[in-house]
């Protein structure tokens, strides 16, 4: 029943249910629960989830969708706060007797603290429906860019009200205000973001406290804008942003790991406490119920919603080539969900100038939970039911990589040609700027020059290599060795490795040493799919030149003594088998390699010293097995990719192999040694200099 | 609007064009106004020089090639009607659009969007990618940044992801498999062209 539960219910309704027994149990002891002070919920519980945020976002469809995420998020809430801060207005005049004291100001008040989408909430529900990337990160940004919008009103009418009358002017100032909000905001969060970054250039002797570099600089980037009563979330979310590309290219691997756990840790730790301190607050929090106010609310949240979307889209779809259509729209207004950020800024609520605090607490608490469950548990159903786009699972080819940079060339120069400066001709200034400057100012050393295209490539050949060599292999043996080369036993000694081949170098070694460790723990690693990052465990450190030409001549190596042995060959388990699956998964754990990707990519073969069929590997003795061959294969050569015959793949999707061994292995000698010529354009995929 | 339809009138073809690339009037006189400036000494036609004249596509890394896009096989010169056609390429795909069965598809259909990128690529005008093909677009986005092996090792392996009938080269079909996943209709549209 409990998988079942989590399935229909998301988990920050299953928190808040979890809050509420807590803090009724409490009331039970006649113990006065805490309430989510407001301090502790800006100060520690909010900052993790807006880094780990800002940090991992997608920064390429964000800047696509840059202007309608703004337009959202600036116009859309300024038009829910005045809807329903004026409506509500007009209901509680009209009401009578209790609410007439509550004046236009507190109610504009009340509308822009409800009116904002609340990144967490957001992020809780989304994560887990995997909607397409457009919707996410249109909903996603602007619940992240309105709190620029929500300061400022907030404190412009807080001011307001204890002033008592405002002017022309003091609107035209609020304006500005928000100006200065949102960009200072920015600014602060990209100085800081630019000083983590430099300093990360410097940290190759001390890598153990990289992490916390990036950390320290980006709670600090969040303190000083909330003291200047500038925007933190901006802030914060320039800051990883700025940071992150900079950052990742001087660091080393593991302090990369480390941020990405550390980041996704604190961030889930501050999201169940912030909903359970949710359901305790509203079993302890102050009550005041009012039948007409709430309702009154809750309607005009949503009806102000929808309008507001719907209105903005009509608008916003002249200026888009991909326009938005009915079903994105009702997604979109669907999940402007309500969270804690506006129920600690009515907390924070001074009750002197706000009598009606406890009312208003009460209201948005209904609201949040409102939009949490119903909204929140419907919305998974309905995207089915609607038959939304999907998250798209599968990888970027090297093909769409190189196409999609080529296609950005082109359309910068057909801007060029018509004259017509837009959003490719900035995109590539930008680009440049960045090329020639900054990287050079933040970035470390060597890669400070390497092209985009060659640290993508890099990653997808690491991938492939990690699966190699998990699948149990890498390359040819010769046969004078490979009876005593798989008999040996896993020690990264060096004798054995002397004799196999006298070449062999300290770099070498340590390589092959990186790889055991990775593979050794990869067995026992968890599948688990983290949303924006791949984990790759490699042993891509400095030192990598070395190994890359030892590798090319050991591969040339390799080639003269294939040509002059006959050797045992074994096909590689087919593509879809529970090994390689395995080992693909395990490297890569957003799931890769659809049945149609693997065809495309080079099956990889393996040449296992045992004649075993790999499916009938058990786990401790796969760990073994990997072991040596791994072992055996890096010492002679290591990890080649060679492009199979072109009948290999057909046959190997049969499910034993041992069956065909005999007739097979000749065959493939014969048709995977296609003579000397061939072979030098087939057999590599050489690991670069 | 008076003066558009009097300046429509001056530029010739005008009425054809519109037909045939799906751009309004205004944009035809944009175009039009556009094309008289490249053409610095009025003749009527572009030739090399004068889209070598604008800045951006020098820094372009394949600036030459969409030069040489503008000129058909064994043509100097680029006049009005050329100009307007192949940068219909580039107009957003019109979602709305009946379907005619008849009709020749338009040019800035997604098919032929990715045929006029894959000419770029295609040099020789083969019907494939070969490597040599891939290796000079790679050098030229490239450039110095990277040794010689690292971009055959690419090229290398994006023949291989990509060929799928084991020919060494990639051909339009696959090429376009290859892209399927991209949204080509946002990636190869200007807004400016609508």
């Amino acid at each position: 029943m409990m998988p079942r539960l989590s399935s229909i219910v998301p988990e920050s309704c299953l928190l808040i249910v979890v809050g509420l027994l807590v803090g009724g149990l409490m009331k039970l002891v006649a113990e006065v629960p805490p309430v989510l002070e407001s301090k502790i919920f800006f100060l520690y519980l909010l900052p993790p989830i807006i880094l780990d945020a800002g940090y991992f976002m997608p920064i390429r469809q964000f800047t696509e969708n840059l202007g309608t995420i703004l337009m959202f998020a600036v116009v859309g809430t300024l038009w829910n706060a005045f809807f329903v801060g004026g409506l509500l207005y007009g209901v509680c005049q009209f009401e009578g007797h209790r609410l007439v004291n509550v004046d236009l100001l507190s109610c504009l008040l009340f509308g822009s603290i409800i009116s904002a989408v609340d990144p967490v909430a957001v992020l809780a529900v989304f994560e887990e429906i995997h909607i397409n990337e457009l919707l996410h990160i249109l909903v996603f940004g602007e619940s992240l860019l309105n709190d620029a919008v929500t300061v400022v009103l907030y404190h412009l009418f807080e001011e307001f009200s204890s002033v008592g009358t405002i002017t022309v002017m003091d609107v035209f100032l609020g304006v500005v205000c928000f100006l200065v909000v949102s960009l200072g905001g920015i600014v602060v969060g990209a100085i800081y973001g630019l000083l983590a970054a430099f300093t990360s250039r410097f940290t190759s002797h001390t890598r153990v406290i990289e992490p916390l570099f990036v950390f320290v600089y980006s709670y600090m980037a969040y303190l000083s804008a909330e003291v200047f009563h500038l925007s933190g979330i901006m802030a914060l979310i320039a800051c990883g942003a700025v940071t992150r590309p900079y950052v990742e290219a001087n660091i080393s691997h593991k302090s990369h790991t480390t941020i990405k756990y550390f980041l996704k840790m604190w961030s889930s730790v501050s999201d169940t406490l912030i909903f359970i301190f949710l359901g305790v607050s509203t079993v302890a929090g102050p009550h005041e119920w009012n039948w007409i106010f709430v309702v009154a609310t809750l309607i005009l949240c949503l009806v102000a919603r929808v309008l507001g979307v719907v209105g903005l889209t009509f608008v916003i779809n002249k200026f888009r080539i991909v326009k938005l259509t009915s079903k994105d729209q009702f997604i979109i207004a669907y999940g402007g969900l309500r969270g804690a950020i506006a129920f600690s800024l009515v907390y924070l609520l001074n009750t002197d100038h706000f009598p009606k605090r406890n009312m208003f607490l009460t209201a948005i608490i209904t609201v949040i939970f409102f939009t949490v469950f119903v909204q929140g548990m419907t919305i998974r159903p309905l995207v089915d039911l609607l038959a939304v786009k999907k998250k798209q699972e599968t990888k970027r080819s090297i093909n769409e990589e190189i196409h999609t940079q080529f296609l950005d060339h082109l359309l910068t120069g057909i801007e060029g040609i018509c004259g017509h400066y837009g959003h490719h001709h900035w995109k590539d200034k930008l680009n440049r700027f960045n090329k020639k400057y900054v990287k050079k100012c933040l970035i470390a050393g060597e890669r400070s020059k390497e092209p985009q295209l060659i640290a993508f490539y890099h990653k997808m050949e690491m991938k492939q290599a990690i699966e190699l060599v998990e699948s149990g292999g890498g390359s040819k043996l010769p046969s004078a060795v490979p009876s005593t080369v798989s008999m040996q036993n896993i020690q990264p000694k060096k004798s054995p490795q002397d004799r196999a081949l006298p070449q062999l170098s300290k770099a070498r070694e340590d390589e092959i040493r990186k790889i055991l460790r990775t593979n050794l723990q990869k067995t026992r690693q968890r599948l688990r799919s983290y949303n924006r990052h791949t984990l790759i465990a490699d042993p891509y450190e400095d030192g990598w030149n070395e190994i890359l030409i030892k590798r090319k001549r050991m591969m040339e190596l390799e080639k003269k003594i294939s040509q002059m042995n006959n050797y045992l060959t074994v096909p590689a388990p087919a593509p879809d088998s529970p090994t390689i699956a395995r080992a693909r998964l395990a490297s890569d754990p957003q799931a890769w390699g659809l049945k149609s990707l693997t065809e495309s990519i080079p099956t990889i073969k393996v040449d296992l010293a045992s004649p075993q069929s790999p499916e009938s590997f058990n786990m401790v003795d796969e760990i073994g097995k990997k072991g040596s061959q791994s072992k055996a294969s890096e010492e002679e050569d290591g990890l080649t990719m060679k492009v199979p015959s072109m009948t290999k793949p057909r046959k190997d999707k049969t499910a034993n192999e041992d069956d065909d061994k005999e007739p097979q292995q000749r065959l493939m000698r014969c048709l995977s040694d296609p003579g000397p010529a061939g072979e030098e354009d087939e057999e590599d995929e050489p690991f670069l200099h | 609007m008076g003066s558009t339809s009097s300046t429509l009138l001056k530029i010739p073809n005008a009425e054809v064009l519109m037909q045939e690339t799906g751009f309004s009037p205004a944009h035809i006189i944009r175009l039009h106004d556009r094309f008289k400036a490249l053409d610095k000494e009025g003749r009527g036609y572009l030739c090399p020089q004068d889209f070598g004249a604008i800045k951006e596509l020098a820094m372009n890394p394949i600036g030459d090639r969409i030069i040489g896009a503008f000129f058909s096989p064994g043509k100097e010169t680029v006049d009005f009607s050329t100009f307007v056609k192949i940068l219909a390429h580039f107009r957003p795909v019109d979602k709305d659009r009946p379907k005619e069965p008849n009709s020749p598809e338009p040019i800035n259909s997604r098919s032929n969007k990715l045929k006029f990128a894959f000419q770029l690529y295609d040099q020789d005008k083969d019907g494939k990618i070969s490597r040599d093909e891939l290796l000079k677009v790679l050098r030229a986005m490239l450039g110095m940044q990277v040794t010689e092996e690292q971009l055959e090792s690419i090229a290398d392996r994006t023949i291989q992801e990509a060929d799928l009938d084991r020919d060494e080269a990639i051909s339009f079909e696959e090429f376009r498999k290859s892209l399927e996943k991209v949204n080509i209709d946002h990636k190869m549209s200007i807004r400016f062209l609508r």
